[in-house]
This record gives C-alpha cells, sequence and structure tokens, in this order.
C-alpha cells in the first residue's frame, strides 16, 4: 500500500498547485495529536468510495479558511460572492480530483470504480495512523485512506 | 464565430471554472449549456444544437460513458464531437471512452491552456474579437 500513498502525495501536489495555486508540503510522520487539534478547527469534510483490485475509501478535511481561500482560486472569484453550495463542491471536486489521479497511477487489470464524493462531518474524519498533513499557505490539511 | 458547447459535470464549480477557462481563451461569444449528469444532458440535446459536448465520467444518474454511447446510437446527434474530463483515466478506462465514441480525453486537474488546445482542435482557432467582453477573466495563455 505504499504505492498508494506515494501515488497520492503526487497528486495532491499537482491538484493543489494545478487547479487552486497553492504550494503543499507533506508532514513526514505526523503525530495523532496534530490530527487531533486539525479535527478541532472549524472545518469540512468528504469522502469518496473506491472499488477495483482493492477498495477503500479517501478522507479529506479542510479548515474554513483553507477551503475558502481554495474556493477563490478556483473559481477566480473574492470569497464574499462564494455560495456555501460552491465551496461545498470544491470540497467534493478536490476529493475527486486527488483520488482518481492517483488511482490512474496504480497499474491494476480493471480499472477503479469511484463513487461520487459526499460531504461528512469532521468528527467522522479517521483519526489514525497513515493520515497525510498537509502544508499549504494557509491552515493545514488532511488526507485519509482507509483499506476494506 | 460563437459556438454552442454543452457542458456535463456533477459539480458546479468544475463547470463554471470550465467555462470561464473557455471565454478566456477567446471564445467569449460562444454559448453554453450546463448539465449534471449524462440523462440531463440528453434532455437538452435533443431540444438544443450543440457544436461539442465536454463531460466528466463519475456523475450520478448517467455517467459520461454511458452518455457517449447514447449520443452516438442517436443518428440526429453522433456527429458532435464528444470529449472526456474526468479524474478517471488508466488506459483501459480511457480505451473505453474512445470505442465508445469519444473524440478526446483530458485529465483532471488540467491546465488552462489543455482545454484552449482542446477547444481549437474540435471547433478551430477563435477570432481575435471573440475575447471575454466583460474582461473579467484574466487567465493567461
Amino acid at each position: 500500500m505504499k504505492a498508494i500513498l506515494t501515488a497520492m502525495k503526487t497528486s495532491i501536489s499537482e491538484v493543489m498547485e494545478t487547479m487552486f495555486f497553492l504550494p503543499v508540503e507533506f508532514v513526514e510522520e505526523p503525530a495523532l495529536k496534530q490530527i487531533k487539534a486539525l479535527k478541532g478547527r472549524q472545518n469540512k469534510a468528504c469522502c469518496l468510495d473506491f472499488s477495483g483490485d482493492f477498495s477503500g475509501s479517501v478522507y479529506l478535511l479542510v479548515p474554513n479558511p483553507l477551503l475558502l481561500e481554495m474556493a477563490e482560486n478556483f473559481m477566480g472569484e473574492s470569497g464574499e460572492s462564494l455560495k456555501e453550495e460552491i465551496l461545498d463542491g470544491t470540497l467534493t471536486e478536490a476529493v475527486n480530483m486527488m483520488a482518481g489521479n492517483a488511482l490512474r497511477r496504480i497499474k491494476t487489470k480493471i480499472p477503479f470504480e469511484l463513487s461520487i464524493p459526499k460531504l461528512v462531518p469532521g468528527s467522522q474524519f479517521p483519526e489514525t495512523k497513515g493520515t497525510l498533513i498537509i502544508k499549504t499557505t494557509g491552515p493545514d490539511m488532511a488526507v485519509h485512506i482507509t483499506f476494506r | 464565430m460563437s459556438y454552442s458547447i454543452l457542458i456535463v459535470d456533477d459539480s458546479l464549480p468544475m463547470r463554471s471554472v470550465i467555462k470561464k477557462t473557455i471565454r478566456a481563451a477567446g471564445y467569449g461569444k460562444s454559448e453554453f449549456l450546463e448539465a449534471a449528469n449524462g440523462k440531463e444532458a440528453l434532455t437538452l440535446l435533443k431540444n438544443n444544437w450543440v457544436d461539442m459536448v465536454m463531460t466528466d465520467h463519475n456523475m450520478p444518474v448517467m455517467n459520461g460513458l454511458e452518455l457517449i454511447r447514447a449520443v452516438k446510437a442517436d443518428t440526429l446527434l453522433n456527429t458532435i464531437p464528444m470529449v472526456v474530463i474526468s479524474t478517471e483515466g488508466n488506459e483501459s478506462r480511457i480505451r473505453e471512452f474512445m470505442e465508445g465514441g469519444a473524440a478526446g480525453y483530458l485529465a483532471k486537474p488540467f491546465a488552462a491552456e489543455a482545454i484552449r488546445d482542446l477547444i481549437v482542435k474540435f471547433l478551430g482557432e477563435a477570432s481575435y474579437d471573440e475575447g471575454d467582453l466583460d474582461g473579467n477573466e484574466n487567465l493567461d495563455f
């Protein structure tokens, strides 16, 4: 499963830099308390399931100020004009691009099927090792992949 | 010359970004139709002529591949160029799109230039005076 984590890191960098114009860095071996701290902020989370040679879910947790910055950069509009629907759509599109872009780098016999991304409460974001914490120009965000 | 382009994606922000990118590429006079899934797109296609369809794959109700197959099976619609813009794109999936009748494929995430290149390939270069008349797009090519 190291291959998928490597692919996910590459994908996150590409998506954040190409679509949201935000440079990223990964926190090496983040402590669980860093994940707890992120979950304690005002944030939004979403999740997307995938199935194929192996199956699982990708979770994305983004603090509200960072999500606003992402949406502003994505849409090319100021935050004041962005409705909740746009913020939610930006979040779900982000996880869709991150997951799809990562999974297409994995060689498999059958293509992965992706579910439609859905919003979930931030509290549902897994609090376990293996979470990627990503530093940006704003607050940190987090990505977690669970396998079934 | 203005074109009519149908953008099919369940993400409202993504539809908006694609539309703005096309306008900024010099096709500011184009008319855009939008659909959130393949079924909505088919309804629009039965009532409107479009020059090109840009569709996502992973959508509720009817996905992009199903839409392409439906359009290609319709003798009134099957000449419309259909381009897939999707995160899903390993080799076998792209083969499915192309065998289904897609004219092109672009992976998300994409650079603005890639959208322009697609439009140019299927609709031709924009006239110099076709830029966004509102002047509110600031993407560089």
